[in-house]
């Protein structure tokens, strides 16, 4: 690298490398390492530590602590695969990446395409106002959402759906178009798959418009106008010249929300915590119980190990199909 | 430049870049006019047809619709947090009248909750010369009860912050600038781990509270604090190096060709051109020490709760029972201060995450 010759000026730094026991070359590793090994005993210590603990019988923190908990090797994830609970969470987990994925997708590129159209006025603030989400601290949006999904007769989109009913039937509409409210979203199983997705649309569609909308500023104007003098239509001008520029930042995008969809906590937790009867417990919650509320802390581990596999899984296809660590190597 | 000289700086640009934004909203409906007019004209004089300022005008009132239906939960919670005493779901529809808005909500969080002091008994902080808290300490004077949650939280955050930063500036210059043994696989690591930050903690979470009860870290602040940077470096010291990825080289080696030192260098050309994305790491960071409730509820003990934890705790209280106007009230005093600089700072946060997301 041209610059690490530092000028002829004898600095305190230039000092304290020579002194250092690397090659000058190297000591850019200092500048990184206490980071490195924050991020280590924080983060991939307890890693390695929750995958000890899935080897064990342990059932709640003091058997980890007191030792207690003998190895059982892989018990417990031979238990997993025989238990039902963990299927039933697997699936709906994956329904649950995927639904909300795709909705993600159509949502975002179709507020990316408004808020940057030519025709929209005052476009900025509009972009500055619809990403406002990102800034509000989950535990706060989602409680709120739980209040609007309220099960009552007099929650938000019960009276909404309630507003939608009377119109609909003072236009005389067929029953079929009605709601029967009030709709339990939250105690039904469906209806509460239903909330989750819907919020972690809304959680997450900032990220993506962000993404997509600093993509389509990209793509330069002349090559819209070249297509419409070719005689190309709104919907050819999207297949020919937008859709090549936002393909790769959506996919992109999509592997990232993706990834921390599965994770998704927060959601399932503050709404039923899961339920009704454990049918919603995505993989976490499921975990998370497993020690908390059952105390079976060294099947908990299994199901967390197995949780964290598939999101480093996630990250790989990132990694390797994604471009995402393009920046890595030498430029 | 002295430390004072360069927080009268910062006090400077942060107060220019308000003006510049409080500007830019008062005139907007000057230039929506302005705007108006102008299609006005244009169709009087058929340079434009009217169709096409209908279409024009459908496709803005699309947008703004689309906008206010993406904004309501925020706007059904601020409205609700307006409407203390009175009975939220009920049939008179899905806001309160606003003829019944109040600020009870706020008197509350202010003076009764835990947000500021224990049961809002105000106190002031009171110098202590000598004593057993050393040469000079503080303590707290004029309250009962002791200081509440917000101490808390911002405790938690200047560590996380002072940490974050220690670490992670550093880091990025390294990886952006130096060769050294490992990077790439470091900086591959760092990329696998830069978006499962909140998951992840919650994922090991059995596994750290095994750990932190058997070395005595529970209920420690401190130690919190550490956790959540730990838990912020992949992700910012990626963001922070992409960006410094973009600076070029040339103005280093042009600075060092005039005889400034390294460390000149690193001040007078890295530091400033990389305030937008050092901007956006003080976002990130801060979030990760503001936010987060799960790992805190489950280390600490209810004396030593931020306000996250306080507001989870009041989202909760009965589980479909929750006081929706105090819960609103706290959520916004919790929130407002992150969401505000968040608001004033959106440009850089857009650039930084296209830029972690998209460049090399």
């Amino acid at each position: 690298m041209a610059s690490s010759q530092p000028g002829t000026g004898v600095s305190g730094l230039a000092r304290l490398r020579s002194a250092l026991p690397f090659t000058s070359r190297d000591w850019g590793l200092l500048l990184v390492a206490p980071g490195v090994l924050l991020f280590s005993s924080f983060m991939l210590y307890p890693i390695f530590y929750l995958f000890y603990i899935s080897l064990t019988d342990a059932t709640f923190a003091g058997s980890v602590i007191g030792g207690g908990a003998e190895l059982i090797g892989l018990a417990n994830y031979v238990q997993l695969i025989g238990d039902s609970q963990f299927w039933t969470s697997m699936t709906t987990t994956w329904l649950f990446v995927a639904v909300s994925l795709v909705l993600k997708v159509i949502l975002a590129v179709g507020i990316a395409l408004l808020l940057n159209h030519v025709r929209v006025a005052g476009k900025r603030y509009m972009r500055a106002a619809v990403i406002v989400p990102l800034g509000f601290p989950g535990i706060f949006t989602i409680t709120v959402w739980r209040g609007m999904f309220s099960d009552a007769r007099f929650g938000v989109f019960n009276t909404i759906l309630g507003r939608y009913n009377d119109i609909m039937a003072s236009l005389s509409a067929p029953q079929a178009l009605l709601f029967d409210v009030p709709i339990g979203f939250l105690s039904g199983r469906w209806e509460a798959f239903f909330a989750y997705v819907t919020t972690e649309v809304w959680l997450a569609y900032p990220f993506m418009v962000i993404i997509i909308v600093s993509a389509l500023q990209d793509v330069p104007r002349s090559l819209h106008e070249a297509a419409m003098v070719d005689g190309a239509g709104a919907l050819q001008r999207f297949r020919t010249v937008t859709l090549p520029a936002i393909k790769g930042p959506v996919l992109f995008a999509s592997i990232l929300t993706a990834a921390t969809s599965f994770q998704q906590f927060l959601i399932p937790w503050v709404f039923n915590q899961g339920g009704p009867s454990r049918q919603n417990e995505l993989i976490i919650v499921y975990g998370y119980r497993e020690a908390i509320t059952f105390n079976q802390f060294g099947l908990s581990a299994a199901i967390l190990i197995v949780g964290i596999s598939f999101v480093g899984l996630f990250m790989y296809v990132a990694v390797r199909y994604g471009g995402l660590a393009e920046g890595v190597g030498d430029e | 430049m002295t430390p004072l000289d360069s927080a009268a700086a910062l006090v400077a640009s942060v107060a220019a870049l308000v003006r510049s934004k409080l500007t830019a909203f008062a005139t907007a409906p000057k230039r929506l006019s302005v705007l108006i007019r102008r299609a006005v004209y244009d169709v009087r004089t058929g340079k434009r047809s009217s169709w096409d300022v209908t279409k024009s005008v459908l496709m803005t009132a699309f947008g703004l619709a689309m906008v206010l239906v993406l904004l309501f939960p925020l706007f059904w919670i601020t409205t609700a947090s307006l409407a203390e005493g009175t009975r939220l779901f009920n049939t008179s529809g899905i806001f309160p009248d606003p003829s019944t808005y109040n600020l009870d909500a706020y008197r509350w969080v202010i003076f009764e909750s835990d947000f500021f002091f224990v049961d809002g008994d105000w106190g002031y902080p009171q110098l202590v010369l000598g004593g057993s808290g050393g040469l000079v300490s503080f303590r707290w004077a004029g309250t009962e009860t002791g200081p509440g949650a917000v101490f808390n939280s911002l405790y938690i955050v200047s560590v996380t912050l002072a940490a974050g930063f220690g670490m992670i500036v550093p880091a990025a210059y390294a990886f952006s600038r130096r060769q050294f043994v490992g990077r790439k696989r470091i900086l591959y690591g760092y990329v696998l781990f830069t978006q499962i930050g909140a998951g992840l903690s919650i994922a090991t979470l059995v596994a750290l509270y095994s750990l932190f009860s058997s070395y005595g870290l529970t209920n420690n602040l401190f130690v919190l604090g550490l956790f959540y940077a730990a838990s912020a470096i992949p992700f910012n010291t990626w963001l922070l190096k992409t960006y410094m990825d973009n600076i070029p080289v040339s103005y280093e080696e042009a600075a060092m060709v005039d005889g400034a030192s390294f460390l000149e260098t690193i001040r007078e050309v890295i530091i400033p051109l990389t305030k937008p994305g050092l901007a956006v790491v003080l976002i990130f960071v801060w979030l990760a020490g503001w936010n987060e409730f799960i790992i805190a509820q489950t280390l600490l003990r209810p004396e030593n709760y931020p306000l996250s934890v306080e507001l989870y705790n009041i989202a909760t209280e009965g589980r479909f029972s929750t006081p929706w106007t105090r819960f609103a009230a706290f959520a916004n005093l919790f929130a407002l201060p992150v969401a505000i600089v968040y608001f004033a700072a959106q440009r850089s946060v857009e650039d930084g995450l296209s830029f972690g997301g998209m460049e090399g």
